[in-house]
């Protein structure tokens, strides 16, 4: 079957699946009435994600979507409406559902004081536990801002990797990893838009001003429909809209860095606008002590929103992030994603809200070598356009349909010098360029009371563009085994073709099926079940131990295969003890194909043709979740432990040969066999509350010498198989002290100190350990290089 | 280019006051291995008739003492085209040695060793190399632009294609410094390479200073032994977690009689140039 009738076969079929589906809904969706709205924060207008929606004695009910819009169809009647948000005082309201009802909420929190103890990470669970939603991890900022931290930043990146099947690289790191997958596959948006890094100072801190962030939602699988693109997982952040009640000012006052956020009504309450500004201030303190060598970030967010009229919003947002690192003279360089978002919410009717985005994002990096005369720039970019449906069918059946597509500029390496007398030749590796689409229906339909599916269907299709020269290989093999010396070597290139800009170069097409299913068991527990199948189109280019801002990605094509995810994940969920506690339970098998890895001696900087330096592989990864969490008292918190595995094997394919490590499966990078986190805060009164954080992983596997000779005078290390060693055990353990003074409660302006001590017992873990020669005695060494010891840092919050 | 990782390594070190230090660790225990050392380096200007092969075997990691020398094996050199064999003496301590070697320059040369009732094979092209027109040093320059370091000057050939191998030697230090580079960003161009030492105070190492002696060699190297030193090189002081995963570097010597059983080193054939610099008070 060839690509064409198979795409147009997709088509009929997603058609023929929609009618279907429409049939039955307006088959059950007879005699009945509507209620929708949308649930608001009532002292500062933000817009509520995942507030509970329900009809007081029935089963009928449903959650607020991204934009706080609900809506609600049951048979004519009386009933008691029912909102619920973790945090917030439930609100009970009696109505006559005898027509359709527009019904927007505000609802107020508990407390107003500043960062209130939430550590609840989620929506009601009982809500939770019938929605066919698993693998999912929300999480509150209340509760992030809670965590000890280190150097008094607020991470959300680092607050996700206390919970189940989520890790780093280790300290110093960027990124995270999601269920044994790497850092590229996963999607990370903000407000809609991709961020393909993640982290200032090279990974010490995350790219997300907490202020300026009102929710996080991880997917670590069960991906729905709506999102494709990366194999692993889904972080979906969503900014603040900024308060549309009162001007407010926040800000904090940390060792690292200090930020500041403005928000306010505009234009008599119809909008709002958020200014949310972060800066570090080492490169301040390194020059004031006569340091030649400086390191720096800053980011800005900015949000503003307008409603038209009840049934037409507009939303723009932007963030600009930046970092730059100088060594001394010789040396500067600067790296940063940007992004900007334009959102145009409109509600057909109280049963169908849209959403129309055209989103832009950009990551680039700019080296410039003093020296050596050259400046080295490297960017992606991207241009989203996407348009989303939400259909409230009925009170059992709701769909969801919608269609993107994303162009992609790749920039991967420029080289220019900077002066005539430069020996360095200027030199510009191929632009390449792709256009990535995706169509998609999904279904959440309750079948009984306690059984409830989602299915859906998601084609995605990619198309790598012209205008750009191909290499051509003899054999068509970019990489050669060479059977003699036992190693994989570039292929001889015996030309080149060149693709005119209007030509596409390689096309490809992907059903991804995704279902799952939850039943409830009892009042109190639930088990669900999940199948998704994921495509991703773009790769991260990296060789090293960990990835680096100057990594560059590159799309599919002739080369390099899409990678093909399919995920199995089956859980248990309860609530018990009067709903106190909760236990998540989930397993989960995940297998990826075409994962590229990367010959030995592989050099991907500057390198115009990177399929010479790469195999295609595959991955699996197999584990077991478990989260048990006290919800509510003084004492709030959770334990978490994951027991996994994750693997990757490469063989010879066209290349000929065994095959990376012999065609042996090894470790990825981002295996761990344990990973036990414990978070904990107590609320002692008004003003004094503490947190603490316990963490033990696994080491994180490497390649130690196993042996040595001596080759010109110096000692040659040999090398064990890929990834056959583990670094020492990590673990530590954090602790937090909050306090409010109380002359300020009950006051406009508030204000607040953080303690925070990362790492209370100093222990050196190890980020990497690395074998030489000692310079003086001759004599082989292991080399332990720790980048926190001990961290005690002081912040002051304030709000007003 | 060659030092963009290295340079993000050390704004951690500085910016986070991270921890070095050296521990124990145990490592696991490899295959013994045949170690060829077959380098004929044929020095501009001389005959280039006087060659020595070193044989020993690989050792744990963590050994130290003598190395384990490899005696009584027969290794001979041929001129593939020719067809002139140069027989290597034994010595009796791991040398083998030949007074009567022809280098020819992009000549190809086969090297046949016997041991152990074993056959291991290479072949190499002689690999010739430019000229170093000018030595001097400089502070501004390097790593650290308050430190010596020195600078060598030559043009890269107009052809692309040219690899080159520098050792550096300080009399005094018991390790030499070896540097690889290539032409692929700098083809044709005067190159001015500078090197560098950076003070270490754990292990007594100091910058340079007036008065001290280095003796530079540069080698012409072929493209496969540049990929097979350029990673040994990077390997050598260790990898870090901005390097790529450290792997076992194959040469050129492969066992006819048992292919798994292949040797470490390589048969090189190159055209070096050599040269001494004293650094002098400014």
């Amino acid at each position: 079957m060839n690509r064409r009738t198979q795409l147009g076969q997709t088509a009929k079929s997603t058609v023929w699946l929609l009618l279907f589906l429409l049939g039955c809904a307006q088959a059950m969706a007879q005699e009945s009435y509507t209620i929708s709205g949308t649930i608001t924060d009532k002292n500062n207008g933000e817009t509520l994600f995942g507030a509970s929606v329900l009809l007081g004695g029935t089963t009928i009910g449903g959650i607020t979507n991204e934009y706080g819009f609900y809506s609600i169809t049951a048979p004519a009647g009386e009933y008691i409406l029912r909102i619920s948000y973790m945090g917030y005082n439930e609100v009970n309201m009696k109505i006559n559902l005898d027509r359709d009802l527009k019904n927007d909420v505000e609802v107020s929190e508990f407390s107003t004081e500043l960062d209130e103890v939430v550590v609840t990470a989620d929506e009601p669970e009982r809500a939770l536990l019938g929605k066919p939603e698993m693998s999912v991890v929300k999480m509150n900022m209340g509760t992030v801002k809670q965590m000890p931290v280190v150097l008094g930043e607020v991470d959300v990146l680092k607050s996700l990797q206390m919970l189940p099947g989520v890790t780093n690289n280790g300290e110093g790191t960027g990124g995270f990893h999601v269920r044994g997958g790497a850092q590229d596959q996963n999607l990370v948006l903000l407000d809609e838009a991709i961020i393909y890094n993640t982290s200032h100072m090279f990974g010490f801190f995350s790219v997300f001003n907490a202020d300026a962030i009102k929710d996080v939602k991880l997917y670590k699988g069960g991906i729905p429909a709506r999102f494709g693109g990366r194999v692993s997982s889904v972080l979906d952040i969503r900014q603040k809209d900024g308060n549309n009640k009162n001007f407010a000012l926040t800000g904090g006052i940390g060792v690292i860095s200090s930020r500041l956020t403005a928000e306010g009504p505009l234009f008599r309450e119809k909008g709002s606008f958020l200014i949310a500004g972060r800066r570090s201030y080492v490169d301040l303190l390194l020059k004031a002590a006569g340091e030649d060598n400086s390191v720096s970030f800053y980011d800005l967010n900015l949000k503003t929103n307008y409603a038209i009229n009840p049934n037409n919003k507009l939303f723009l947002s932007g963030y600009f992030g930046r970092d730059a690192f100088k060594l001394g003279s010789s040396f500067d360089s600067s790296y940063g994603n940007a992004s900007g978002n334009l959102r145009w919410n409109h509600i057909f009717n109280d049963r169908l809200f849209s959403n129309l985005s055209a989103i832009w994002s950009r990551y680039d990096y700019d080296l410039e070598f003093a020296q050596d005369e050259f400046e080295w720039i490297s960017s992606i970019t991207n241009y989203n356009l996407k348009y989303d449906f939400k259909h409230y069918l009925s009170d059992a059946f709701n769909l969801d349909f919608g269609a993107n597509g994303i162009y992609y500029d790749f920039d991967p390496g420029e080289v220019n010098p900077t002066a005539d007398t430069s020996p360095v030749n200027p030199l510009k590796l191929d632009q390449k360029r792709a256009l990535e689409s995706g169509i998609y229906i999904n279904a959440e339909h309750k079948l009984t009371p306690s059984l409830t599916l989602q299915y859906g269907m998601r084609y995605s299709a990619f198309s790598r563009l012209g205008g750009q020269p191909i290499s051509k290989y003899a054999n068509g093999q970019p990489v050669v085994y060479n059977s003699l010396l036992g190693i994989y070597e570039r292929g001889e290139a015996i030309g080149e073709e060149d693709y005119a800009k209007s030509e596409t170069i390689e096309t490809f097409g992907n059903l991804e099926p995704r279902v799952s299913l939850a039943y409830l068991l009892n009042e109190n527990s639930s088990i669900k079940a999940g199948y998704s199948r994921t495509a991703q189109y773009i790769h991260l280019l990296s060789n090293t131990s960990s990835v680096t801002p100057l990594d560059v990605w590159t799309p599919s094509g002739p080369f390099i295969k899409p990678q093909l995810s399919n995920q199995y994940a089956l859980g248990y969920f309860r609530n018990f003890l009067d709903k106190v506690y909760s236990l998540e339970v989930e397993t989960y098998y995940k297998t990826v194909d075409n994962r590229i890895d990367y010959i030995d001696g592989s050099d991907l900087i500057g390198q115009n043709t990177i399929e010479t330096e790469i195999l295609n592989g595959e991955m699996r990864a197999y584990g077991l979740e478990l989260l048990l969490r006290k919800n509510e008292g003084n004492f709030t918190g959770w334990i978490a432990y994951t027991l996994s595995k994750s693997e990757q094997r490469t063989l010879g394919g066209t290349a000929g040969g065994p095959g990376i490590n012999d065609g042996d499966w090894y470790n990825s990078a981002f295996d761990r066999t344990h990973d036990i986190s414990i978070s904990g805060a107590y609320q002692l009164n008004d003003q004094w509350s503490f947190g603490t954080n316990l963490v033990f992983q696994t080491g994180r596997p490497v390649t130690y010498p196993n042996g040595q000779y001596v080759y010109e005078d110096l000692s040659i290390a040999t090398y064990a198989p890929r990834n056959s060693d583990r670094l020492p055990a990590y673990h530590r353990m954090d602790v937090s002290l909050n306090y409010k003074p109380r002359k300020y409660q009950n006051k406009r302006f508030k204000g607040e100190w953080v303690l925070s001590i990362y790492n209370l017992y100093n222990r050196k873990n190890a980020a990497s350990i690395s074998f030489g020669q000692n310079l003086e005695t001759g004599a082989n060494q292991a080399t332990r290089t720790a980048i926190f010891g001990i961290v005690p840092s002081l912040t002051y919050n304030f709000k007003f | 280019m060659k030092t963009f990782k290295k340079i993000i390594l050390v704004i951690i070190v500085i910016a986070f006051a991270s921890c070095v230090d050296v521990v124990d660790v145990e490592v696991q225990n490899g295959p013994t291995r045949l170690v060829v050392e077959a380098s004929l380096d044929w020095e501009k200007g001389t005959a280039g008739n006087q060659q020595t092969i070193r044989l020993s075997e690989s050792t744990p990691f963590f050994n130290t003492g003598t190395i384990t020398e490899v005696t009584g094996a027969s290794v001979v050199v041929t001129n593939d085209t020719s067809g002139d064999v140069f027989v290597f003496a034994d010595q009796g301590n791991g040398e083998y040695l030949s007074t009567t070697f022809e280098p020819v320059l992009a000549q190809s040369y086969t090297l046949r060793i016997e041991h152990n009732g074993e056959v291991y094979t290479a072949t190499e092209t002689m690999t010739p190399v430019t000229d170093i027109t000018d030595i001097f040093q400089n502070r501004e320059e390097g790593f650290n632009d308050e430190e010596l370091e020195v600078h060598i000057v030559f043009t890269d050939p107009e052809e692309e294609g040219n690899n080159y191998l520098f050792r550096f030697q300080r009399e005094g230090d018991l390790l030499p410094g070896l540097e690889v580079g290539e032409d692929r960003f700098l083809n044709g161009n005067e190159i001015d390479w500078w090197y560098e030492i950076e003070e270490d105070e754990d292990e007594h190492i100091d910058p340079f200073q007036p008065g001290d002696i280095l003796h530079i060699e540069m080698y012409g190297i072929s493209r496969p032994y540049y990929d097979y030193i350029k990673i040994l090189v990077e390997q050598l002081g260790g990898t870090g977690l901005f390097e790529s995963t450290p792997v076992t570097v194959r040469g050129n010597c492969i066992n006819e009689t048992h292919p798994e059983n292949y040797a470490y080193g390589y048969f090189r054939l190159t055209q070096v140039v050599k040269a001494s610099y004293t650094f002098v008070e400014e």
